[in-house]
């Protein structure tokens, strides 16, 4: 009976969480495009972009692992960035 | 209080001779004077007459000189990045970037800013010991764009701030609505976050230097009854109001070296300018440095000293 009850709270937790997961997704979208073009301002003056003197990329390279992470993972998308967030936005 | 004097020009118009017979006669005066020398191609030890390196050292009493080794500078600082790197960074990602070290003295900007941690470490290390700092810059090109790199820097380290914070915003929402997010392990507090500290270390290093240069300095121009000079003094007068420094004084080298007509540029007619005689014999010793004529110069910079302590 005990294990019948902890696979229906287990399983309304997980719709909760499937729930939370869908109304975060946008959010989460647009964070890492941010944290993205906070990446591509900074290591910007590497490939030929505006960026503030090299200098001030040298002392927040050290702090920048997360936003490189997600700028070298966003350039997996890069050549179709418009198909992803078509399918984010569920749109057939 | 200004307590810092530095003297600006095209190359060759006689800003060490000038920074030198300026700093001989402060010290001579009574002040204990640290001269130092920013340009690259340094030649202030051979004005007074004594082997400089990186430190001050005594060349007579009240009077220490040194020359900064900008290559230290970049050296050091790229080896602290490298270390924090090392340290901070938990997988291979730094083997990739440490490549950029190599070539990262040569980027644009590099030696501007070893120029302002040569300077910040004069202020905040050494200047204590002295009543006034004298800088001998470098020609104008390097001392314009050192100048101006607090004031640049600063509007870059504006608008990222904006963005990080924005960042840290929009994890904080997503880490309330969903706390098993994946962004749940990040940063999600300003006084947490390290790169939000970090903008705001270098902007409070970056305001400390455009105070320094804006309020504490005693900027003066070196030129000589030439019209390159001149026009060039005029540029740098554009620039320096272009990125709100005050230009204080302009000193007029090598008078009567030509006798051709001349006059100053009605432009810069306003600022007070001080004569210096041409040196027929040439500076054979620190000795002949004290045979120009700075008095006019010196009164005028304690009279700015002495107004400011006023305000004070």
């Amino acid at each position: 009976m005990s294990s019948i009850r902890k696979k229906i709270v287990s399983f309304f937790h997980i719709i909760a969480q499937v729930n939370r997961d869908k109304a975060t997704e946008m959010v989460e979208f647009e964070l890492k495009e941010l944290e993205n073009i906070f990446s591509l301002l900074i290591l910007g003056g590497f490939v030929g972009m505006p960026s503030p003197p090299v200098p001030i990329a040298i002392e927040l390279l050290p702090y920048m692992e997360r936003e490189l992470t997600v700028m070298l993972s966003r350039s997996d998308m890069a050549s179709d960035p418009l198909g992803s967030l078509v399918s984010m936005l569920e749109v057939d | 209080m200004k307590t810092n004097a530095f003297f600006l020009g095209k190359g060759g118009v006689g800003k060490t001779t000038m920074s030198a017979a300026f700093a001989l006669s402060m010290a001579r005066s009574g002040k204990r004077v640290l001269i130092a020398s920013l340009d690259p191609a340094h030649n202030l030890g051979d004005v007074m007459g004594a082997k400089l390196g990186d430190s001050p050292r005594e060349v007579e009493k009240n009077l220490f000189a040194l020359e900064v080794d900008l290559n230290y500078w970049v050296e050091k600082y790229l080896d602290e990045s490298r270390d924090e790197l090392a340290t901070t960074y938990s997988y291979n990602l730094t083997l990739n970037l440490n490549s950029f070290f190599d070539i990262m003295k040569y980027s644009p900007g590099t030696e501007e800013y070893a120029v302002l941690w040569a300077i910040e470490h004069i202020r905040c290390d050494l200047s204590g010991d002295y009543d006034i700092v004298v800088y001998d810059t470098p020609p104008t090109a390097l001392s314009l764009r050192f100048l101006a790199m607090p004031a640049i820097s600063n509007m870059w380290i504006a608008e990222l701030t904006k963005l990080r914070a924005r960042i840290l915003e929009k994890r904080s929402t997503i880490t309330r609505l969903n706390p098993e997010a994946p962004v749940h392990n990040s940063c999600v507090d300003k006084d947490d976050d390290k790169i939000y500290g970090k903008l705001g270390s270098i902007k409070r290093r970056l305001t400390d230097l455009s105070m320094l240069f804006e309020q504490e300095s005693y900027i003066a121009v070196v030129l000589n009854p030439d019209v390159l000079s001149v026009s060039e003094a005029l540029r740098i007068k554009d620039e320096l109001d272009r990125i709100h420094i005050p230009l204080s004084g302009i000193c007029l080298n090598k008078r009567g070296v030509s006798k051709a007509p001349w006059a100053i540029h009605e432009r810069l007619a306003d600022i007070p300018h001080f004569p210096i005689d041409f040196l027929h014999g040439g500076l054979q010793s620190r000795e002949d440095l004290a045979t120009i004529d700075t008095t006019l110069l010196v009164a005028d910079f304690m009279a700015t000293e002495s107004v400011r302590k006023g305000n004070a």
